[in-house]
């Protein structure tokens, strides 16, 4: 009974944070890949001005307003070096893998916008 | 009498009682059997002309009904809205579970104050060493339970996320594959439709056959 009553009480919890913390406009999502996978990769990572929590397992899954983010990776000195940009569309998943040996970390889209490999752009 | 090819007399009252007869005789085949058994051609052309006028508002009826339906399943926009919708309900439950969520944060935050209080515990000095044990052990079983909760969300995460991509990269052939379940009920309809017009072409044969005069 008391099980149940605890389990309950989370699901609206739950229920409540998700409608609490759900954003006002159209959202997308990030996917943030990084080779070689590690537990926690050091590489400060940033999209537009915002740090990213270091990355879990090589792998990320980001809420995002729509448009268009700046990937960048903390250089020498605090610099950021631009690595790609990320176009996000309402409720789709853009994906882009992160080789972090590299320095500065090179950023391979799965989809490029205009389907070329110079392009910089990452894609849905 | 010019007019009469019989002569007035004994044949001609002959002649005026045969065709009487003849009167009678064709009235009789085309008007109810006395006997009240077997309906006559009138009766049986009446009762076809009733049905097939009964059945004619119904074949309208399920013509313009499968218009409809034909209309209804080849909308594609409204088939496209309805993925649109399905991958806006797995975008919220995806929102609510990614890494920058507020499922994950609560994860992430319960099990921060975990460790701090584990932490704390290992420098405390206000209890007796079987009783900080006890603690750090109820404290450890909550992370471990925590921690199991954590991976959960990863897989939920995993799932919703495998899901969603797979509505967007394979979004075309979705949209074929609802074309071909589309085509496929209005083919259905059009079966149905094809029937009800075979049925009604039935009784119009039907109609047809009963107007032919006797004999013909």
């Amino acid at each position: 009974m008391r099980r149940a009553a605890g389990l309950l009480a989370s699901a609206a919890i739950v229920g409540a944070v998700t409608v609490a913390c759900r954003p006002s406009g159209d959202v997308g999502y990030v996917e943030i890949k990084t080779v070689p996978a590690a537990p926690v990769t050091q590489a400060a990572l940033y999209l537009d001005s915002t740090r990213l929590a270091p990355i879990r397992q090589g792998n990320a899954l980001l809420r995002q307003r729509v448009g268009t983010l700046k990937l960048q990776a903390e250089a020498f000195g605090g610099a950021k070096a631009p690595l790609c940009e990320i176009e996000v569309k309402k409720d789709r998943i853009t994906s882009v893998t992160i080789s972090v040996l590299e320095r500065p970390p090179r950023c391979v889209c799965r989809f490029t916008g205009n389907g070329g490999t110079a392009d910089r752009t990452c894609v849905s | 009498m010019a007019l009469s090819p019989f002569r007035a007399g004994p044949e001609r009252r002959t002649v005026v009682v045969l065709l009487i007869a003849g009167v009678f005789a064709l009235s009789s085949a085309f008007a109810y059997a006395e006997d009240g058994n077997t309906p006559s051609p009138v009766e049986q052309f009446s009762k076809q002309l009733e049905d097939f006028q009964k059945s004619v508002p119904d074949l309208n009826k399920s013509i313009q009904e499968s218009a409809g339906a034909i209309d209804a399943v080849t909308d594609i926009d409204k088939a496209r809205a309805d993925i649109d919708r399905l991958r806006e309900q797995v975008s919220t439950l995806l929102g609510a579970v990614s890494d920058n969520g507020p499922v994950s944060q609560l994860g992430i935050k319960a099990l921060d104050h975990i460790r701090a209080k584990l932490k704390t515990l290992a420098q405390e000095q206000r209890f007796r060493p079987e009783e900080r044990q006890f603690l750090i052990d109820q404290w450890q079983r909550l992370q471990r339970q925590t921690e199991d909760a954590t991976k959960e969300l990863d897989d939920a995460r995993a799932q919703f996320a495998s899901l969603l991509q797979t509505l967007q990269s394979n979004e075309d052939f979705i949209d074929e594959l609802i074309e071909v379940r589309q085509a496929e009920k209005a083919l259905d309809v059009i079966r149905r439709l094809t029937q009800n017009i075979r049925d009604a072409s039935n009784q119009l044969n039907k109609l047809i056959g009963s107007i032919k005069p006797p004999g013909a």
